[in-house]
């Protein structure tokens, strides 16, 4: 079977695995086994069964396009390919590997599987878009994510049965008590699993913003796995609210896209009639035009708008749609050479961006990811350390066709000054999850920095090895916290006697993330991405000095700081006198469940950053950045068109020695102080923090209230929204209660009023008919007395007037 | 001496029947009313007999002629109807209350 | 002063005093007794009157019947106390108010018709002749109370002889009497009206009323006045 039908069918099976295992364990979770326990079995599998098939596809993939890249370097080919034309090309490839043909040497699949709606021109569909870079991300996240999985089989073993617990507060003063859910959180894992993969594998943009926001969903969910504690459910909402926020902004672009381009798709997409629909790349990268970054016709028809008008205005049968669309196309190259339209390039680029600074916690969304700690430590290890904060550069890397330099250099500012934020407040901190969490902030700007300056393997390559680091450093971190019942770093110490795995997995962790090594010949994984952003730093400052300066050092200051950071960590965890005797006598190594995947994990993170060279028979050259080199967008980056004198220079010209060694000494000195620098301060204990601490206080208590972001934010946000909230009550209740209040009260007076008048007026008046006639009747009574004689008397007396009366009547 | 006319029989009539007002009115026993009633319905026939003769006016076609003696008779016939009925009644009235006492009817006062 | 005139105020006399006794007595006996003279007087008074008939039948039914009907009545209540109840004197002045107004009444009125004095025509001259006062007021009667035909026949009446007036050979009224209530009306053959003169518009209808009310009556005052059988057992 050819890869163009294989692949999509092998990473299908891994998407959709987890969604069947998710919907298996919402049915039937608490029946599934003895407290749910199979829940984990079943969620286990699926990512497994999903992780042989990713490997299996990653093998699939090294087997036909080999490891290395058909040619490092300028004009390498990207070209969408559809399902039909792949299957020639892809035959022929095979025996035409080692050729420099790139003109047909498609490195992409893209096709739509479903169309979920077509409204107009605007189609919906369910798609892939599989290329090198969609393969790697694939067999990373299901590698960590099975290592996870069984991790948090042994972690969250708490919840196979009842839990109190002391952090809930009821109102009657007990802790609560409350069933296990040891089921849900796999459910809820699946879910991420399905949602992450499903991001990775999607061939058009809003696709990827639906699994998107579900990716956000899940993290909110297991955030706030421990509901009932106020802080993790706080955490939760803040979580997804600033997500939501960043979200604004990718909606924004997503309109821009849709309105000058007219498609979501990627990749370029020949339906069953052989009519092609260009996707988004070849539209502003046209395949013609040398991939040279271009305003797509739609923006540039959308911002000359007026001009449009007064052609359509001016043209005989103006009213009829379309009538002067072959004049106005004809003006379109003139005024694109005028610039027109890419001020929507740019906001386009920049809105898609926004999203990416919610999910990736940049600088100013970053405030949610410190505190997503509150979940269960396998939450942070496979969510936000690996997976999902990683999907924003993921995007950024994806869409880097489509960003003009301007926004680049946007994404690189960002990342700049995410990295020197985070890492100065990581120095202070002491709950061991916050550090590592903010370490995760500080490289996720290290990735944006290295997209922004052009280096778009290094970036990528850096969010692989960074993902294998960070899930080791906080599932060891979880061990700790598992083996010590306590977050704090102040209550730990010396625990590296009593977990030797975990202290010894972490350190591992620790030098990766330093990128530690032999300079020049070997080194951990961290050292080749790191290295690898550096390098591309420095060049980038060749071309654009005043930028790059700021890029470069900040980029060598940082990982200084994250040497510092992390060695603290590592030393005031496992080395010198324990702080707490209680805490450490209790202290035991985890499971074995709990600490075979650390082993893993930790052999990959040492690993995953080396290629193999090329001397080595049937292997050379297999390594990630080659993969990475793969999937490389073509064309150039391109100069600046609103910023004159902003250059991006190739990538590969990172690699030219010059320049590599530079970055290599800068790097390794760097970490090396930083290293050196926390041995001093916790390792061999000659100097002492506290002093430092006394010394600079404001700016200790400062880094410590983690830059004030949250008061800031409060300020700014939270406060108008509860006086806004405010002056509604307000309004809602004095005004309009308040008048509907009157009205009623009023109401109640006038009803008052009248039944005083119907009681006394109406009824009276009857009354007093009634009591007249009633006494008429009772005085007319008095005639009737029954007496004979009367009757007759009475009779006579009337004969007689009656007489009387007529005589004289008459008479007259 | 004037021959004896209407107006004379009348004034004999007015007298009978003033009696039987009187009587009627003044009876305490309820057979004195009836025969109050008596006198009443006399004093009216005389009246008619007297109007329909043709002796007692000097123009006797501007009289009642047969008709006065007619209605004499049919008063006659109503007062016997009348004497008994009201007979019955007191009759009555004696055996549930052992009187005849009129002043003692008075059950129907309002 | 003739017969005629005699017998009238003889049986005036009878009829008018008894009838003033019945008033006075307060003996219910006696009065049943004074009633009985006091209409057979009546009786006489009809006779007088010629109205024969009526005057038979007054004797043979009202006093042969009724009255005897009342003397039963009487003979079944007249116990003890009940044989004489006097009424009290504020009853007899108001009585004596009452038929004094009446009386004052009705003699006036009975005197106010001329034809009915039955005077003789010369009487009539006189009386216009002599009349100075009421002269306008006795023609206005006589115009209010005559139409310009009889006013035609009071003027033949006039030159009538001064005899007792209608003292012409009457046949007895009992045939005419009959007829009429047989619906023949043989006394009015010279009428104005043609049913009159062909005899009709008889009694025929009322004497059949009268007849079948009178059965009526009569069973219902045998009804109401049944004896009540005690239910005593």
């Amino acid at each position: 079977m050819e890869l163009s039908a294989l692949l999509p069918i092998l990473l299908g099976i891994a998407w959709l695995l987890p969604l069947a295992s998710f919907t298996l364990i919402v049915l039937f979770g608490p029946r599934m086994g003895k407290h749910g326990v199979g829940a984990s079995y079943l969620a286990t599998s699926a990512i497994a069964i999903g992780a042989l098939c990713s490997w299996f596809s990653l093998f699939c993939w090294f087997g036909h396009y080999g490891f290395k890249p058909a040619e490092h370097g300028a004009g390498s080919q990207f070209a969408a390919a559809d399902h039909a034309e792949a299957l020639t090309p892809a035959l022929s490839q095979g025996e035409k590997e080692t050729a420099t043909d790139h003109e047909s040497y498609p490195r992409a699949y893209t096709n739509d599987l479903y169309t979920l709606g077509q409204f107009g021109s605007l189609k919906i569909t369910i798609s892939y878009y599989i290329d090198a870079l969609t393969v790697g991300m694939f067999a990373m996240v299901t590698l960590i994510a099975t290592c996870i999985h069984f991790y948090a089989i042994g972690y969250m073993h708490d919840e196979l049965h009842d839990v109190t617990d002391h952090e809930v507060t009821l109102s009657d003063g007990h802790h609560l008590h409350r069933p296990g859910r040891f089921h849900r959180f796999f459910q809820y894992l699946s879910l991420f699993c399905f949602s992450m993969l499903g991001l990775v594998y999607a061939g058009n943009i809003a696709m990827v913003f639906v699994f998107w926001e579900l990716v956000g969903i899940c993290s909110y969910f297991l955030i706030g796995f421990y509901i009932e504690r106020k802080s993790a459910s706080n955490a939760a909402n803040k979580a997804f609210i600033v997500n939501r926020v960043g979200d604004f902004g990718m909606i924004i672009g997503l309109m821009a896209l849709w309105g000058g381009l007219g498609t979501f798709a990627f990749g370029d997409v020949t339906d069953a009639d052989g009519k092609v629909e260009r996707g988004i790349f070849s539209q502003v990268r046209d395949p013609a035009n040398g991939y040279a970054l271009a305003a797509p016709d739609g923006m540039v028809r959308s911002a000359a708008f007026d001009a449009v008008e007064e052609i359509a205005f001016e043209h005989p049968g103006r009213l009829m749609p379309g009538a002067a669309a072959s004049e106005i196309n004809s003006r379109i190259p003139s005024w694109r050479a005028d610039h027109y339209g890419y001020w929507l390039l740019v906001i386009a680029g920049v809105g898609i961006f926004c999203g990416c600074v919610g999910k990736s916690a940049q600088f100013p969304l970053h405030v949610w990811l410190p505190d997503a700690m509150e979940g269960p430590t396998p939450v942070s290890a496979l969510v936000h350390s690996a997976t999902m904060v990683a999907a924003g550069v993921y995007l950024v890397g994806r869409f880097l066709p489509v960003f003009a330099p301007e926004v680049l250099l946007v994404i690189a500012y960002t990342g700049c000054i995410t990295l020197f934020i985070a890492a100065t407040i990581a120095i202070t901190a002491t709950d061991i999850k916050r550090v590592l969490a903010y370490s995760t902030v500080s490289q996720l700007g290290y990735m944006m920095l290295a997209l922004g300056v052009g280096g778009w393997v290094a970036g990528l390559f850096h969010l692989i090895t960074h993902a294998f680091f960070k899930s080791l450093l906080f599932m060891c971190s979880g061990s700790v916290i598992h083996a010590t019942h306590t977050n704090e770093m102040t209550k730990m110490g010396g625990l590296r006697k009593k977990m030797p795995v975990t202290a010894y997995t972490m350190l591992v962790g620790c030098l990766a993330i330093i990128g530690a090594g032999i300079p020049f010949l070997i080194g951990f994984s961290g050292y080749y991405s790191k290295d690898a952003i550096v390098a591309q730093a420095l060049s980038f400052s060749l071309a654009n000095p005043l930028h790059g300066a700021v890029f470069f050092y900040a980029a060598v200051g940082g990982a200084a700081m994250t040497a510092f950071y992390m060695f603290r960590l590592w030393y005031m965890t496992f080395a010198g006198p324990p702080r707490d005797h209680h805490i450490y006598d209790h202290a035991h190594e985890s499971p074995k469940i709990m600490y075979r995947p650390l082993i893993v994990l930790a052999v990959f993170a040492a690993l995953v950053g080396c290629t193999v060279p090329d001397w080595f028979p049937a292997l050379g050259g297999l390594g990630v950045q080659n993969l990475l080199e793969q999937a490389r967008p073509a064309g150039e980056l391109g100069e600046g068109v609103l910023m004159a004198g902003l250059a991006y220079p190739e990538e590969h010209a990172s690699h030219a020695h010059s320049i590599h060694v530079q970055a290599t000494v800068y790097a390794f000195s760097t970490a090396l102080g930083g290293f050196l620098l926390a041995t001093v301060f916790y390792g061999l204990r000659w100097l002492n923090p506290a002093d430092v601490k006394q010394q600079f206080f404001p700016v200790y208590n400062f880094l410590l209230n983690k830059w004030y972001f949250d008061e800031l934010y409060d300020f700014l946000f939270v406060k108008p929204a509860h006086f806004v909230a405010f002056l509604i009550t307000f309004v809602d209740r004095r005004l309009i209660d308040g008048f509907i209040d009157n009205l009623a009260r009023w109401a109640r007076k006038l009803a008052h009023f009248d039944d005083l008048i119907d009681r006394y007026f109406v009824d009276g008046l009857v009354n007093l008919t009634a009591a007249w006639t009633y006494s008429l009747g009772s005085s007319l009574r008095s005639l009737q007395t029954g007496r004979l004689r009367q009757y007759v008397m009475l009779i006579v007396i009337g004969l007689v007037a009656l007489s009387v009366l007529i005589n004289f009547a008459s008479a007259r | 001496m004037e021959p004896v006319g209407i107006s004379h029989f009348m004034t004999v009539g007015a007298i009978m029947f003033v009696c039987g007002v009187v009587c009627m009115a003044t009876k305490r026993n309820a057979l004195g009313v009836l025969m109050g009633i008596e006198l009443v319905l006399n004093g009216a026939n005389v009246n008619f007999v007297a109007l329909s003769s043709d002796f007692l006016t000097t123009n006797p076609a501007r009289g009642l002629g047969l008709d006065g003696q007619f209605i004499a008779l049919f008063v006659i016939v109503l007062a016997a109807a009348e004497a008994a009925v009201a007979l019955a009644i007191t009759l009555n009235f004696y055996n549930n209350h052992s009187t005849v006492d009129v002043d003692r009817a008075d059950e129907l006062k309002g | 002063m003739n017969w005629h005139t005699f017998f009238f105020l003889l049986f005036a006399l009878v009829a008018c005093g008894f009838a003033v006794m019945v008033v006075l007595s307060s003996n219910i006996v006696r009065m049943a007794l004074y009633l009985i003279f006091s209409l057979g007087a009546t009786a006489g008074l009809f006779f007088l009157a010629g109205a024969d008939f009526v005057g038979a039948m007054q004797l043979m039914i009202y006093v042969g019947g009724t009255l005897v009907l009342l003397v039963f009545g009487v003979m079944l209540t007249a116990q003890g106390p009940f044989v004489s109840m006097k009424t009290r004197g504020g009853d007899w002045i108001l009585a004596a108010l009452l038929s004094g107004s009446l009386l004052a009444f009705l003699v006036p009125a009975a005197f106010s018709i001329k034809e009915w004095t039955n005077a003789p025509p010369a009487a009539a001259e006189e009386h216009h002749a002599a009349a100075g006062r009421g002269r306008a007021e006795a023609k206005v009667r006589f115009a209010l109370t005559s139409t310009p035909a009889e006013n035609a026949d009071a003027a033949a009446d006039e030159s009538s002889t001064a005899a007792l007036p209608g003292m012409a050979a009457q046949p007895a009224t009992a045939t005419r009497l009959g007829m009429g209530l047989l619906g023949v009306r043989v006394d009015k053959l010279e009428g104005r009206s043609p049913e009159l003169q062909r005899g009709m518009s008889g009694y025929l209808l009322p004497f059949e009323i009268v007849s079948v009310h009178l059965l009526v009556v009569l069973v219902g005052a045998a009804y109401l006045a049944r004896s009540k059988r005690r239910a005593t057992r």
